[in-house]
């Protein structure tokens, strides 16, 4: 493996270096309607995680996205690893009065509790749509993570609406999954024109070419590593990471420092 | 063991609307191959998709110019139109270093069935040719998939560029059904589990190796297949063991 950094090498070498964690902050769990995942269970993603030295997931379960009032099936997973898995309490704004409940119970669940997590697309409601307020509020008073899938060319979560949320909670750590997919540009623009904007690698390690813009242009300390587990699997993202940043230090951020400073900040690590 | 590699599924040149830094020629595939220590690659040429099979081949020729560490794969268009499938079209391949043919039916415009290349899919059969079927948008569709391998159930197919979504749904049902259909690893690799499931139900010979360079990052799927929870055995065989068994058995 020439041009790798000995870091690189070793990871290649031995799959995992143990002062080298990954952390590993958008995952879901559970069966899905359009993929068959062999890994379903917490037990099965441990084992998968530990295989590659991963040392914590941040997740929401399948059922939390996909139906109906489903966050106790990430609680019920996550407390079986509870220093290992967190939770991304699934905001639906297609049911209000779900929202209201799980947020009330919020606090009870602050042992895997991290933050909110949005998938507007699917939910068909722009991110800044007053279903979503109440919970943006809550997560921005209590400077929480908000995992927001977004992608480009998108209304729901693209671009713009970032952009506007990203201004109306500044408290809030808000982590652009898939990072405005396609539209790396202007999902770089926003992870420098805010503090809390960070980019968010799942669905980006499977294209040459994001990943070594978002080094030269955003900086390594604004780039959170996550998989979608158990969409992709650890050492493939890990590869692919590794073929695009060649700087040791860029790896480290990456793949552990950045998410243990944020975990640390809100006393969750 | 030091596991050697054979990528049974990259491309030199470029999209007409770009790849991030992409081999212009074999010469450039073979530098960024030594970066990772790939030694062998079954490869076409991007022109052969996206600009026209007949003009993209012969680029594919021209470039490779006989390297023994590369094979080549052209594109195929119905025979009746005479662009590629010609006289001596066989004894062209063997000159050409030639040892797979892939195809591009729904890009192309053509149908993927008895009708159209009957006699000649039968002659692949008969020379134990691989077919090549993308499954990138352009290529084969599953429903065409599943209809050819009906009609000729005894075809050497290798399913690559295998969707971002996982496909064990779609690939399960064939493998079980289909002896000689193969699956390419690369982007099923990048399915967390369904790489080591379809090892352990139908067995490592029906996987091979491969990148999707330079669309992916070689480094992906290798630095998987090292780690796989499969045993060392099935690692090289998957990681080139299998494909050259494959090329060792075309008679041209
Ligand atoms: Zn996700």
């Amino acid at each position: 493996m020439r041009n790798m950094s000995q870091l690189a090498k070793d990871i290649f070498k031995y799959g995992r270096v143990k002062d080298c964690p990954v952390y590993d902050m958008h995952g879901h769990m559970g069966s899905h309607y359009g993929i068959h995942f062999p890994t379903k269970s917490a037990e099965k993603t441990v084992k998968s995680m530990q295989a590659a030295n991963v040392q914590k997931l941040i997740f929401s379960h399948h059922g939390s996205l996909m139906m109906r009032d489903g966050n106790s099936l990430s609680l019920k997973e996550a407390r079986k690893f509870p220093g290992l898995l967190k939770v991304y309490c699934t905001i639906n704004p297609n049911f209000p009065e779900v929202t209201e409940k799980d947020l009330a119970a919020f606090d009870e669940a602050r042992d895997v509790y991290v933050g909110i997590k949005l998938l507007a697309a699917y939910h068909k409601k722009p991110i800044t749509d007053d279903g979503y307020k109440k919970a943006w509020e809550f997560a921005n008073k209590r400077k929480l993570f908000a995992l927001v899938h977004t992608w480009g060319d998108n209304n729901m979560n693209g671009p713009e609406q970032i952009d506007e949320v990203a201004r109306k909670y500044p408290g809030c750590k808000i982590f652009m999954g898939h990072s405005c997919h396609g539209e790396w540009d202007k999902a770089v623009l926003l992870a420098n024109k805010y503090k809390n904007v960070y980019l968010e690698l799942t669905a980006v390690p499977d294209e040459r070419g994001p990943m070594e813009k978002f080094i030269e242009k955003a900086g390594s300390k604004k780039i959170l590593f996550g998989t979608d587990m158990p969409w992709f699997s650890y050492h493939n993202y890990i590869g692919a990471v590794l073929g695009a940043v060649r700087k040791e230090e860029d790896l480290r951020n990456i793949f552990y420092l950045n998410a243990k400073k944020l975990l640390g900040e809100i006393g969750q690590l | 063991m030091k596991i050697k590699f054979f990528d049974a599924n990259a491309y030199i040149g470029t999209q007409m609307l770009g790849v991030y830094k992409s081999a212009a020629t074999a010469a450039e595939l073979l530098e960024k191959m030594d970066e990772v220590e790939i030694e062998k690659a079954l490869v076409y040429h991007m022109a052969q998709f996206d600009y026209s099979p007949e003009e993209g081949n012969k680029m594919l020729v021209e470039t490779m110019a006989g390297n023994k560490r590369l094979f080549g794969c052209w594109t195929l268009l119905p025979p009746q139109t005479e662009e590629v499938i010609a006289d001596n079209f066989f004894a062209q391949m063997k000159k050409n270093r030639i040892f797979a043919l892939n195809l591009f039916p729904v890009h192309h415009r053509f149908l993927l069935n008895g009708v159209v290349f009957g006699e000649f899919f039968k002659e692949l059969i008969k020379r134990k040719i691989p077919l090549v079927l993308s499954m990138r948008e352009g290529g084969a569709t599953w429903e065409m998939l599943y209809s050819l391998l009906k009609e000729f159930p005894n075809l050497t197919c290798i399913l690559t560029d295998l969707s971002i979504w996982g496909v064990d749904r779609y690939t399960f049902p064939l493998l079980e059904k289909y002896e000689k259909v193969y699956l390419e690893s690369g982007v099923l690799s990048l399915h967390e589990g369904s790489f080591e499931m379809t090892v352990k139900k139908f067995g490592a010979k029906r996987l091979v190796f491969g990148t999707g360079f330079p669309e992916k990052y070689q480094e992906a799927s290798m630095l998987h297949l090292l780690h796989s929870n499969i045993s060392e055995t099935d690692k090289q065989k998957i990681a080139a063991g299998n494909m050259e068994k494959l090329l060792s058995e075309v008679k041209l």
